[in-house]
């Protein structure tokens, strides 16, 4: 394998790495799925990961969370730090690690459970008992998740009652429950309707600047509305791994980025 | 990938040589009228403008719903904005060539000193490289063609200073007046070649996303003799 070019990286925002990742590669058994990875994801920011299905950008965001281990026959070579520590290094406990760096998937999945007891699910696994602080800390959790207005009168209903944006609102106060400091968003509004998708936008901002945000998103627009910086990923031929093409300020990136590829991709000449 | 879309950006880039086209015929129609006291030729420049103002807003709608319904980005949004720009600057240009034409209906009527049409002449043949250049550059994206334009622009603002020094030579009243109308029309040239230096600055950033300001572009005044 030939030392990757370093991908073009426009004006990046000032700011401290939350992520610093460096040269990774990911392997599924002998499927070589990622190379080259380097990048800095920025502290109270939204990055946000683009590039055409099978890019391998959500298996990279799966990197991030070591949610990856529970596939079998997968490893990585590289590093990825969180605030400086390497996440995969010994003595790193990924269900811990899960708490810190919290994931929203594409479907939401709200356990059969009350609004409340959704929410306070966490906490009460991290031991809280007492009821006056859950009841606070749920509360909170579902006024940032930009829901609570809407469940404040309801929250001993399950949680499968509400409509499919209130739920992936609700799954958001779930990870937000246990504080965590980076918010991994997989295709957080590809099954919800465009009223939600827009509360989840706000909240997206509302948030950044308690919480670290990182969103795979098919939807550009979206990106180029939401995200500080903007990274593309790109599997160029098939079997080969993908790579990251280009990272840069989001504002660049939809305007004038430096890589032909990028740029092909944005303007939707392919993808 | 988004044919539909793809066909339209081309369609609109083509409307766009093809305004230039006009600017460029308005241009030169203008200046001949001028300088040919040609009175008939100078108002169908006048009532084309007409034509060229229609057909510079419709091109702006266009252009307004592409970017309301397909939101452009990256190159595609570069050159949308910059069409954007060029449109308008063609319009101005074909201002620029009524207000010659305008000063055809004043000058007609009597033969003024022998310099004065050669000074226009020359002027005009300068200005019709500049924009000949101009929209070969912007068809072909050729840059180091853009590039080159503030530099044929040049002579351009000397033959302009040319005529206010042989304005000053002039006594007689009514030759005065009559001068006056060709230094105008010799200024209204200038500013039209000033437009397509500027519009090789929008290529630039069209193709490369950086802005440029050619030196001693469009906005210097120092062409002019007031400055």
């Amino acid at each position: 394998m030939t030392a990757m070019p370093a991908p073009a990286h426009t004006d990046a925002l000032t700011g401290a790495a939350k992520f610093s990742v460096r040269d990774l590669d990911f392997y599924y058994g002998d499927f070589h799925a990622l190379t080259g990875i380097t990048i800095d994801v920025r502290e109270n920011a939204v990055t946000a990961f683009i590039g055409p299905s099978g890019c391998g950008k959500s298996t990279f965001l799966r990197c991030l969370n070591r949610m990856n281990d529970l596939i079998p026959g997968t490893r990585i070579d590289g590093t990825i730090t969180l605030d400086g520590e390497d996440i995969y290094g010994p003595g790193v406990d990924p269900v811990d690690l899960r708490r810190r760096v919290g994931m929203i998937f594409q479907q939401p999945n709200p356990f059969p459970m009350s609004i409340y007891d959704n929410v306070a699910f966490g906490p009460r696994l991290h031991g809280i008992k007492n009821k006056a602080q859950l009841d606070e800390i749920v509360e909170q959790a579902l006024v940032r998740a930009n829901l609570w207005k809407e469940v404040k009168d309801i929250m001993g209903r399950g949680g499968l009652t509400l409509s499919g944006g209130q739920q992936q609102r609700l799954c958001i106060a779930r990870v937000l429950a246990v504080q965590p400091d980076v918010l991994l968003m997989d295709e957080p509004c590809s099954a919800i309707d465009p009223t939600s998708v827009q509360k989840v936008e706000d909240l997206m901002a509302d948030l950044k600047s308690s919480v670290t945000i990182i969103i795979v998103t098919h939807n550009m627009q979206q990106a180029a509305r939401v995200s500080d910086e903007t990274a593309f990923f790109l599997q160029e031929r098939q079997g080969e791994p993908a790579e990251l093409i280009e990272f840069g300020r989001t504002a660049e990136i939809f305007t004038s980025p430096h890589d032909r590829r990028t740029e092909d991709y944005i303007t939707g000449r392919f993808g | 990938m988004r044919e539909t879309y793809r066909n339209e950006l081309k369609a609109i880039k083509a409307e766009v040589v093809d305004i230039g086209r006009l600017v460029i015929e308005m241009t030169r129609d203008s200046t001949v009228s001028l300088v040919e006291g040609d009175v008939d030729l100078a108002e169908r420049v006048i009532a084309t403008d007409d034509e060229l103002d229609s057909r510079t807003i419709q091109l702006e709608e266009r252009m307004i719903e592409t970017i309301a319904t397909q939101f452009p980005v990256g190159r595609d949004l570069r050159l949308l904005y910059s069409l954007g720009h060029i449109n308008m600057h063609m319009e101005r240009m074909g201002d620029l060539a009524v207000n010659i034409s305008k000063a055809t209906r004043r000058t007609a009527a009597r033969t003024g000193p022998r310099t004065m049409y050669d000074l226009i002449r020359a002027q005009g043949n300068l200005v019709h490289r500049v924009l000949e250049a101009m929209l070969e550059a912007f068809e072909t994206k050729d840059l180091e063609l853009a590039y080159k334009l503030k530099e044929m622009d040049e002579p351009i603002d000397h033959l302009f200073k040319q005529f206010f020094r042989e304005l000053s030579r002039l006594q007689d009243e009514e030759e005065i007046e009559w001068v006056s109308s060709m230094v105008l029309a010799s200024r209204y040239l200038e500013r039209i070649a000033d437009h397509a230096v500027d519009i090789g600055e929008r290529l630039v950033y069209m193709v490369t996303g950086e802005f440029e300001v050619f030196e001693d572009g469009f906005g210097d005044e120092s062409g002019s003799p007031e400055a």
